[in-house]
């Protein structure tokens, strides 16, 4: 299947909002533009052919010159583009850009200075070199041949950086400036639109997570047994790295199709846990199903996002296949796509995490960095290192007493004075289960220590 | 036998799930604080193995936790022989992280990656293989040839 067409069906299944499907790249017009200027450069003697040789010719020649300045190039593309940044590191509107194909041109003869060309193109060339740039009297002309429209113009200009002896020429190309205007309006249209979703799901999001917050506050009696399905829930969401791998071999932004696969997989997971069942009240439900919402949003905006992207690469490449004028190797620099693989989603997990997730603690982010469970009872060393007391006791015994995190000799002095008391009581806030688990653990540890082994034996048997 | 600590456990499930790239290992089904290990050599170094058969690279180890781990340091050791100064030829490892420098909040992952990493920057000043220091130090092209000798001979995946 054709692209264009494809472009189209895509746009049409997905279910896109219809404000997202108005902003999308208009792919077909784009490509009219494109016909438009290849019949501009033929009509110049330029076909792709001619265009092809003379830029490569231009390509050996700057590469034999080791690039030494620009004097030296006797053909040249540009995409206007002069004034980028201004310094202040802003990032200004999208310019418009002036296409021109250049031409150096010897003054005298008006033999054009690149050998490649053909004779026919040639021939055009000085034709057109002679028709306006020859004698002094014709170059004041040329500011009123910039306005005529679709009949390609020649203008003609001395700029000091010109080879001496050479004229520049300068053709700007129509079409191809109705293409990029038309191009970066666009890409600026979609950039326009993913703001705005930005700032919608920003909202969402933080209304969300003030639920969540509520939802699971252990200070309220009725949430007691709901934080531990929700920590489980999150637990799930976070190991699954839907959108992030957070692993060795996995720490890229994921593309939309392994994203989806990966929340497909979490959702299998939930389904076999039985943990969404375990939300009764109605306004736990409700949070969950806003929460499973965000997420398929942000797939959405993925698959969006990826589709035009792969649009504007197709156009581009078009775009050189009928031209030859190599554009696909130089715009990206300068007309950059406003990927939402990039941005949105980037912008929209981060929040996810700190607006949602983050309102249920996880064990992982308390466990004790030697045993790997809950650190209670936390002590903190000098350092500022914090483990769990039957880790530093152990230590203590063994007379190992640098700091497992950064060795500074801070676990010989520890006393019951490095005991952090408020950390104490948000663990046992939010972890209550772990925390008795573990206050059994170090008592009958503590016991062993006093007693010897038996001591382990005879409390199983009681 | 005592029960496994949640730490070892927690290891474990890590390293299969979430594998270091260029390293593997795998507990024994009989004794789960016995690991058998495999290390990728470094690309660019003389235990790199070759795009084209003999291939090669691939260096075995074991490694096992001792009952105070991780107060102590686990037990590694090459099975494959490898031409490198600071493993002999029983396989026994120089490394500061498994002896004096280890600290318990160093990992089997961590421990392993460091071995992969002497592999690449091999350290002649501070040998446990004499002979091969020596040579290391005489004539290092001679050394590294040598070492690539050896990866090619015995080093199979």
């Amino acid at each position: 299947m054709k692209f264009g067409q494809l472009f189209k069906e895509t746009l049409r299944n997905e279910g896109f909002p219809p404000e997202w499907i108005e902003s999308a790249l208009s792919y077909s017009q784009l490509k009219k533009c494109i016909n438009r200027l290849s019949t501009e450069l033929s009509e110049l003697g330029l076909d792709p052919d001619t265009l092809g040789k003379l830029l490569k010719h231009v390509e050996d020649y700057n590469a034999a010159a080791d690039q030494s300045d620009d004097r030296a190039r006797p053909f040249e593309y540009i995409l206007d583009d002069s004034e980028d940044e201004d310094g202040t590191g802003e990032k200004k509107p999208r310019k418009t850009f002036q296409p021109k194909l250049v031409f150096h041109v010897d003054e005298v003869t008006g033999a054009l200075h690149s050998a490649q060309l053909d004779e026919k193109t040639k021939r055009k060339l000085q034709m057109l070199a002679v028709e306006t740039g020859m004698t002094e009297l014709r170059v004041f002309e040329e500011p009123d041949n910039q306005e005529t429209p679709s009949h390609p113009t020649v203008a003609s200009a001395n700029s000091p950086k010109n080879r001496p002896g050479y004229r520049k020429i300068e053709i700007p190309l129509t079409s191809d400036t109705e293409f990029f205007t038309k191009l970066t309006a666009e890409l600026s249209g979609l950039e326009a639109l993913q703001k705005r979703e930005e700032q919608r799901m920003h909202g969402e999001i933080q209304s969300l997570g003030r639920q969540i917050a509520h939802l699971t506050d252990p200070d309220r009696r009725s949430n007691k047994k709901l934080l531990s399905v929700w920590r489980q829930i999150f637990q799930l969401y976070l190991e699954e790295g839907i959108f992030f791998g957070t692993t060795e071999s996995d720490h890229s932004a994921h593309d939309a199709a392994k994203a989806q696969e990966r929340f497909n997989d979490f959702c299998e997971k939930l389904r076999t846990s039985g943990l969404s069942e375990r939300l009764k009240k109605k306004e736990n439900i409700e949070a969950f199903n806003t929460f499973m919402n965000i997420n398929q949003e942000i797939l959405q905006g993925l698959r969006f996002g990826e589709i035009n992207e792969t649009a504007m690469k197709k156009i581009l490449k078009k775009f050189d296949k009928r031209t030859a004028l190599g554009v696909k190797a130089t715009v990206p620099k300068q007309i950059t796509y406003p990927s939402f693989s990039s941005h949105l989603a980037k912008a929209v997990c981060a929040e996810v995490s700190t607006e949602i997730l983050s309102h249920v603690p996880q064990i992982e982010d308390y466990a004790c960095p030697m045993c790997m469970e809950i650190k209670w009872r936390p002590v903190r060393l000098g350092c500022g290192h914090v483990f769990c007391i039957r880790c530093l006791i152990v230590m203590q015994n063994n007379k190992q007493d640098r700091c497992p995190l950064c060795r500074e000799q801070t676990v010989a002095n520890a006393n019951s004075d490095n005991l952090d008391e408020e950390l104490a009581q948000y663990l046992k806030k939010w972890f209550p289960d772990e925390v008795k688990e573990k206050q059994r653990y170090n008592e009958l540890m503590a016991g062993v220590d006093q007693y010897g082994e038996v001591y382990k034996e005879k409390c199983c048997v009681m | 036998m005592a029960a496994l600590p949640k730490r070892i456990i927690k290891e474990t499930e890590r390293l299969s799930k979430e594998p270091v790239p260029g390293i593997s290992a795998v507990p024994h089904d009989d004794n789960l604080r016995y690991f058998d290990v495999t290390i990728d050599g470094p690309a660019q170094s003389p235990y790199e193995g070759t795009l084209l058969p003999p291939f090669g690279g691939v260096f075995k180890l074991e490694l096992f936790l001792p009952d105070d781990y991780p107060m102590t340091p686990p037990k590694v050791r090459f099975l494959t022989k490898i031409y490198h100064p600071n493993i002999d030829r029983l396989g026994r490892i120089c490394l500061d992280v498994l002896k004096s420098n280890w600290s318990p909040a160093l990992q089997i992952r961590t421990i392993l990656l460091s071995i992969q990493a002497l592999l690449g920057a091999p350290n002649p000043d501070d040998p446990l293989a004499n002979d091969v220091a020596q040579q290391w130090k005489e004539d290092q092209n001679q050394a590294i040839a040598t070492a690539k000798e050896w990866t090619e001979k015995f080093a199979k995946a």
